[in-house]
């Protein structure tokens, strides 16, 4: 039985290992100057990647921006959405609900990528096109389904039972939703932000079709020095977007999570 | 009177919002996309609905190469995902103690976008990747044309390794997520009965999980299949995948191409759309199962 338990460890962490290894390699390109094969360690260090992604020519910066500002609206704009969405799906029944269920479930299995090519020449009729908010549009194709999900589930879990309670006590739909509803759902809130957040922060392809080449996102500066093959360069820019994210989730968790209710937030 | 009115439209004005977006922009878009791909394209002067797109692109080796390849790719990289994803999730639902930077670690990869995923496998299986010195230095290969061609190849190593990379963690947490909730009184029962662990696992565990390890499987095969970036970044040239395809000749500048591109963008989603009818099928089979 003891024994058992040790292989248990010992796999889970050989497991965790190669997830975590193509990171640390990441890491060590990012810092590497020459570093031929077959050597296992890089022959000198340098910074140069790191003085090329902060040198205002590059607009490194100016994308990362640009992604931030177009994921924070989406996330807004999906939250916003979803909340009502996911209190209709998880509390109540009627007729019809089957079909909205597909519906809102489709664009997680219809690639993006078709749905966008059918709806791309009607935003450029419409002026959508290479502009900021066209591909905020296009984001919340990807990204609804995941947070409606979230809050379905976040609502079906919490029940109409407080707010009743609330609405007894003489509290007022605006009263309701913010002293009562919100802070029940701020774990899935931020479940879902962060999700959605990260969905629109990594893409490349709707932004790209819609942006037109216009909107620089940090991703349309990644996307070709990884085709290029300019590992070092590639490294430095992979290591700022994963960091980026990571700061956005910690900031989010401060906001949205009371400490006291930090649980698996990634339930979707 | 006015209460009950009230009630009964409630939920579709909470839903309106969302109603509102998904019917114009997905709706929309595959609707378009459809016509599109029939020969209705009025800015391009088409009209005329016709079949002859479908025929054509249809009957191509080009594409049916490239279709081989996805459903292969996508096959292959979503069988594997599900497997060690389960097994990784029930391992760390026996274990003991939870640890936090296990517990980080392995979500890593969720908040990694495919981009990133592309690069880090390709300076591991690079022919001049990590892997290939680590061969060098172990004495398995002397020079750097040895070592096969892991990523560009027409296998598609590559691209599944970085699926795997990327897609592994999200099962194990939509499993484990599941798996936590399960009464442990049923393995009580059962090891009471004299049950062994993998009887346990078989018997009580893998069918109450089966509904959502299913919906698992379709998500990654679908995402894998209308995914563009990993086998961009990783595929060879030839055969390329029905995304990386219908990518090419999109931004080829050619407008008169565009039916034939939307053709093979709307047979992505006709798999995806029978993927849909095959998984509710299987849902209802195993559901049987359930316990509520």
């Amino acid at each position: 039985m003891f024994k058992r338990e040790i292989y248990r460890k010992i796999l889970i962490y050989a497991l965790t290992f190669l997830f975590a290894f193509p990171l640390l390699i990441l890491i060590l390109w990012a810092f590497s100057g020459q570093w031929p094969w077959p050597n296992l360690f890089a022959e000198s260090f340098t910074l140069e990647g790191w003085k090329y992604f902060i040198d205002p020519a590059n607009g490194a910066l100016e994308s990362l921006a640009t992604s931030v500002i177009i994921g924070a609206a989406v996330t807004f704009i999906t939250l916003v959405i979803s909340i009502p969405a996911g209190k209709a799906m998880g509390l109540y029944n009627f007729p019809g609900k089957g079909a909205v269920k597909i519906l809102v479930l489709a664009p997680l299995i219809v690639p993006p990528l078709a749905v966008t090519m059918g709806i791309h020449i009607n935003f450029m009729l419409l002026g959508l096109a290479d502009k900021l908010i066209g591909v905020i549009l296009v984001h919340l194709i990807p990204t609804l389904p995941y947070s409606i999900r979230i809050m379905t589930h976040t609502f079906e879990g919490l029940g109409d039972k407080f707010e009743a309670q609330a609405r007894v006590l003489g509290a007022g739909t605006i009263q309701r939703f913010i002293h009562v509803t919100l802070p029940l759902i701020s774990p899935g809130l931020f479940s879902a932000g962060i999700l959605v957040f990260i969905i629109s922060f990594s893409q490349y392809l709707l932004t790209f079709l819609i942006g037109g080449g216009r909107i620089i996102t940090f991703t349309m500066l990644l996307f070709p020095l990884v085709n290029s093959g300019d590992r070092m360069l590639a490294a430095v820019y992979s290591l700022v977007f994963i960091v980026s994210a990571l700061i956005f989730t910690l900031l989010m968790e401060r906001v949205l999570v009371n400490p006291k209710q930090k649980t698996d937030h990634f339930y979707i | 009177m006015f209460k009950f009115r009230f009630n009964k439209w409630y939920p579709y004005l909470l839903l309106s919002p969302a109603l509102i977006v998904l019917l114009l922009l997905f709706l929309g878009g595959v609707i378009l996309g459809l016509s599109q791909s029939l020969g209705y394209f009025p800015v391009l002067g088409l009209e005329d609905p016709t079949f002859k797109y479908y025929l054509e692109v249809w009957s191509s080796t080009e594409f049916l190469h490239s279709l081989a390849f996805s459903l292969f790719i996508s096959f292959v990289s979503a069988s594997l995902t599900t497997v060690i994803g389960v097994f990784f999730a029930y391992q760390l639902l026996k274990m003991r103690n939870e640890n936090k930077i296990i517990n980080f670690l392995y979500k890593l990869p969720i908040i990694v976008p495919h981009i990133i995923a592309s690069l880090m496998i390709f300076l591991i299986l690079t022919q001049s990747g990590i892997l290939s010195r680590f061969a060098y230095h172990l004495g398995i290969i002397d020079e750097i044309a040895q070592f096969p061609r892991l990523v560009f190849d027409k296998n598609g190593f590559g691209i599944i390794a970085a699926y795997l990379w990327k897609q592994i963690p999200f099962v194990v947490l939509m499993v484990y997520t599941v798996l936590k909730q399960i009464n442990g009184s049923f393995e009580a029962a059962a090891k009471n009965l004299g049950a062994s662990e993998s009887q346990v696992f078989r018997e009580i565990y893998l069918p109450l999980t089966a509904p959502s390890i299913a919906s698992a499987f379709i998500i990654i095969f679908a995402f894998s299949l209308g995914s563009f970036e990993i086998p961009y970044l990783l595929g060879p040239t030839y055969p390329q995948t029905l995304s990386v395809l219908a990518y090419k000749n999109y931004i080829s500048l050619d407008l008169t191409q565009r039916p034939y591109t939307m053709v093979i963008a709307m047979s992505l989603t006709m798999i995806t759309v029978i993927l849909i009818i095959i998984y509710r099928k299987i849902l209802s089979l195993i559901s049987r199962y359930h316990i509520d």
